[in-house]
């Protein structure tokens, strides 16, 4: 009989709940819920690759540090020629013309949100995200406190996201949340 | 030093790996032995341009030719490794 799989966060066994006073300046998630690819593009085929993007999810790939989204589904620029796919619901992305790996369980996405969080990642991250430098739709690949991470702002809240190997999400936790310990940091798992 | 990643902009080099000269080329495989001597291990150590392979390595993964001047590092140039690739192959085919 096969074992049943079961969807499990790298962090909730390593990491404890930071809860803030009332009102906090920076508010820290786990992103639960989402369906993640890596889509890299076989050589001298990204047009199609767009073409059945669009036509699928009507999403323009995009070929700057960029995230496109539409609907349920997103594509985050991953370097020339490769994007990660995001989903909330379950979306097959196996069918694109492309190399496709599933992440979903490879790569953790920690939320943070807030009008302190900009001041909270400016502790972690060297590059630039003030709004006239990075904005919503934006898209980096960077590291954060020598953590590969790949990081977009989804709204001018603002929010961020960052994606992380799986292994490094309970490091990259308790790193912000220690850069958040000064600006009221509520992180809840 | 910060080097601009002609993918993802201007980024400090700590993102970066090293990776050695950009200019040397692999000799044909029928080449002397001699040659393959000269490949591997002898190299210019330039006072001045220097072109060399970088790697944005806590990045986008792209393989860079950076033009630096090794007495100031100032950076003259940086270049996808791929487009020089590509362009040294049409030279060598045309």
């Amino acid at each position: 009989m096969p074992e049943p799989l079961l969807a499990r966060s790298a962090l909730r066994a390593h990491v404890a709940p930071e809860i803030a006073a009332p009102a906090p300046g920076v508010v820290l998630r786990e992103r639960t819920d989402l369906t993640l690819a890596s889509v890299a593009a076989f050589k001298g085929r990204e047009a199609e690759l767009a073409d059945a993007v669009r036509s699928a999810y009507g999403i323009e790939l995009p070929t700057t540090p960029t995230r496109v989204a539409a609907g349920e589904v997103a594509f985050v620029w991953a370097g020339p020629g490769k994007w990660l796919a995001t989903a909330t619901g379950p979306v097959d992305f196996s069918t694109l013309p492309a190399a496709v790996a599933d992440q979903s369980d490879g790569r953790s996405v920690l939320s943070v949100s807030g009008e302190r969080a900009r001041e909270t990642l400016a502790t972690l991250i060297a590059i630039d995200l003030h709004p006239r430098a990075f904005t919503s739709g934006d898209a980096a690949l960077t590291h954060a406190a020598s953590i590969s991470v790949h990081l977009w702002q989804t709204d001018d809240a603002p929010t961020y996201e960052i994606a992380v190997f799986r292994s490094y999400a309970a490091t990259l936790w308790r790193w912000l949340v220690h850069a958040g310990q000064s600006r009221g940091i509520d992180a809840k798992l | 030093m910060r080097i601009a990643c002609p993918h993802c902009g201007l980024r400090g080099v700590d993102e970066f790996a090293y990776f050695g000269d950009a200019s040397v080329t692999r000799p044909a495989a029928d080449a002397a032995e001699t040659a393959f001597a000269d490949y591997v291990y002898l190299r210019d150590n330039p006072a001045g341009a220097h072109r060399e392979l970088w790697s944005h390595a806590l990045g986008c993964q792209s393989w860079l030719v950076v033009t630096r001047d090794t007495r100031s590092h100032a950076i003259e140039t940086v270049e996808a490794a791929r487009d020089v690739a590509l362009a040294r192959t049409s030279e060598a085919q045309s």
